[in-house]
């Protein structure tokens, strides 16, 4: 196990490289002058240009400024925004917490409401109850989650005055006091209700179909020849079965659910990477924009690896050679 | 015509040509309602999307700062936006993009991903390993934030529509490529296959007339899928303004408006039309796909 993980990690790094190629020569051929934030814009002296070009190693071959990118990029340095005049991982780790927070929350919502529906449905198919979840299934499937986003903003921000419609924490709030943190949860609960309901279907109508299944199956005559309870058959019993493959989505999850911040976090104006992405690409921010394309491939890659490393752990029939 | 009833009658111990597959999978379909419901549906919002031009006379280009926020009436079915253009009329036109950009995508997406898919399963080996390890290597972008960047990089090189276009095919073939692929690896197994080889056919004629026609039923249901998630994929990238060009219409692109909050909130006219157009076009396609889908699966009763 521990050596298939390993040989599994090591597999990432000629992908991750070939990744950080594409990174950069799609940079390059981003219109505009990656290193114009550089220079002195008010000097247009075309000596002094050429000049800092030259000192910034502009002019130098393309695999030579490939090279010292991923050099210095393995290092931790990520370049200079030229939007801040910061480090680009000094920002990027700025925003971080902040769409974790919302992946999380959302996570959490996406599993509550998915274990919730998908067990009711499970138990009792084809009734009102199973056909009005699939019903609701169909229309989150149908709706973009920006649609239902600006829908929700509209209902819950707009006309009941519930809750904050942009930022991430109330204004004026000191750091690390109670009401901070019932700030930036009330701040948080909106998108991350939207990203995370909208996320349940494909869960449900998997849990639901995978304990009608298993409900057929003998070891569950067996309990009830037993005697035993119909709600510890359904509730422990088949659900242990039907957890595992549900598991091992938490993988592919954690991709989208970052992924899937750039739109949540436009809408909500939250400040995240999503956001943050979108401002570097609207402004030709290349050092923070590479950065944070690299470190979201990263993160899908590092998801795959989870979700093929979960399906060893949960189902021991897999083997792993 | 009659002759054939006639002897059916007299003679009913006369074997009945029993229909083709793609005829009990169109039985199938017809029956089920909401597929039907749904695939007219479809239709009249294609037909009318790309009537445009003939059906109503609005400008959509011009903006007539007389008429900016109007509320619906009577000469403006949906009001006007922001910048004084009918909405209705934009409506329509917002239409042709979005479906013309989930068309286009669809078709460019399934030619990529059969051809990759087919080529891969049927000889197998060296070229195989090679095709999959690339397509592993596409499907491994973040879809978003790729697309996000190529269009960038393509906007104003290429005109209007198809930059989007070859940005999310170019990105999303990958899936398909792969179902295409073990689809083909199973079905190359049988032996007609090997007659067909075994009489000296062309592997480029094996795939495409006794391959392709028995995995047809797969791709088909992947294309209906994979309309709505470009369709899907390209009102996102409008919304966010960075996908068809703000001059051309698109239901993602109305949506954009949503983003100021004063229209957000009081404005319902501009932004209810696109969004509920785009929901239940994508909620349509869907209930399209899980029909076919149906309608294909030979196990299926009904």
């Amino acid at each position: 196990m521990l050596q298939y993980t390993l040989r599994r990690f090591l597999s990432m790094i000629p992908l991750l490289l070939l990744i950080s190629v594409v990174v950069f020569f799609l940079a390059k051929m981003m219109p505009g002058d990656p290193f114009a934030g550089e220079i002195n814009p008010s000097n247009t002296n075309p000596q002094y240009i050429e000049e800092m070009r030259e000192k910034l190693g502009y002019n130098d071959p393309i695999i030579v400024q490939y090279g010292r990118w991923v050099g210095k990029f393995i290092q931790g340095d990520f370049g200079k925004s030229t939007v801040y005049k910061k480090p680009a991982a000094e920002i990027i780790a700025q925003r971080i917490p902040n769409t974790i927070f919302l992946a999380l929350t959302s996570l959490v919502f996406t599993y509550f409401f998915a274990f919730l529906m998908g067990m009711y449905a499970g138990r009792k198919p084809y009734t009102l109850g199973d056909n009005l979840i699939a019903t609701y299934n169909y229309l989150a499937l149908a709706i973009p989650s920006f649609v239902a986003g600006i829908v929700a903003i509209y209902f819950f921000s707009f006309k009941l005055g519930w809750f904050p419609f942009n930022g991430s924490v109330g204004v004026g709030i000191g750091e690390g006091t109670w009401a901070y943190y019932m700030s930036r949860m009330h701040h948080v609960l909106l998108p991350a209700l939207i990203l995370g309901l909208m996320g349940t279907a494909s869960y449900t109508q998997f849990l639901r179909n995978d304990i009608i299944e298993n409900s057929r199956k003998d070891f569950v005559r067996t309990a009830r020849a037993k005697g035993t309870k119909e709600s510890k058959i359904y509730n422990k019993h088949i659900l242990r079965n039907s957890i595992i493959p549900i598991i091992t989505y938490l993988g592919f999850d954690i991709a989208t659910l970052i992924s899937g911040a750039v739109i949540t976090e436009t809408i909500f104006t939250y400040p995240g990477i999503g956001a943050l992405f979108l401002e570097s690409v609207g402004r030709r921010d290349y050092a923070v924009m590479m950065s944070i394309t690299m470190l979201l491939s990263f993160l899908t890659l590092f998801g795959n690896l989870v979700a093929d490393i979960l399906y060893g752990v949960v189902d021991p029939r897999i083997r792993l050679d | 015509m009659t002759l054939v009833t006639d002897q059916e009658v007299l003679s009913p111990k006369t074997p009945k040509k029993s229909p083709s597959p793609w005829v009990i999978a169109r039985r199938k379909f017809v029956k089920n309602k909401l597929a039907m419901i749904s695939l007219i549906f479809l239709l009249i919002v294609i037909v009318v999307s790309f009537l445009a031009p003939y059906i109503t006379t609005k400008d959509i280009v011009r903006v007539d700062f007389m008429k900016i926020s109007l509320p619906p009436s009577s000469e403006h079915w949906l009001g006007t936006d922001t910048n004084g253009r009918d909405v209705f009329t934009r409506m329509l036109y917002a239409g042709r993009s979005s479906l013309t950009v989930g068309l286009g995508c669809m078709i460019f997406i399934v030619l990529i991903g059969t051809a990759v898919g087919a080529i891969s399963g049927y000889f197998g080996g060296k070229i195989d390993q090679m095709l999959m390890r690339f397509t592993d290597f596409v499907l491994m972008f973040p879809f978003l934030v790729f697309c996000i960047v190529l269009n960038t990089i393509l906007s104003g090189k290429i005109s209007g529509l198809w930059t989007l276009i070859i940005v999310i095919s170019l990105l999303m073939w990958g899936s398909v490529a792969r179902i295409v692929r073990s689809r083909v690896l199973t079905e190359k197994e049988n032996e007609y296959i090997l007659a067909a080889q075994s009489i000296g056919c062309k592997p480029s004629k094996i795939i495409i007339k006794h391959l392709l026609p028995n995995v047809a039923s797969t791709i088909i249901v992947q294309a209906t899928l994979l309309m709505a998630v470009t369709i899907v994929a390209e009102s996102s990238l409008s919304f966010l303004g960075l996908g068809v060009p703000a001059d051309t219409p698109s239901w993602g692109n109305m949506l954009f408006e949503a983003r100021n909050s004063d229209v957000l909130k009081d404005k319902l006219w501009m932004w209810v039309p696109p969004a509920t157009a785009i929901t239940l076009v994508i909620l349509s396609i869907n209930f399209i796909g899980e029909g076919l889908k149906d309608a294909l699966n030979p196990k299926s009763r009904r």
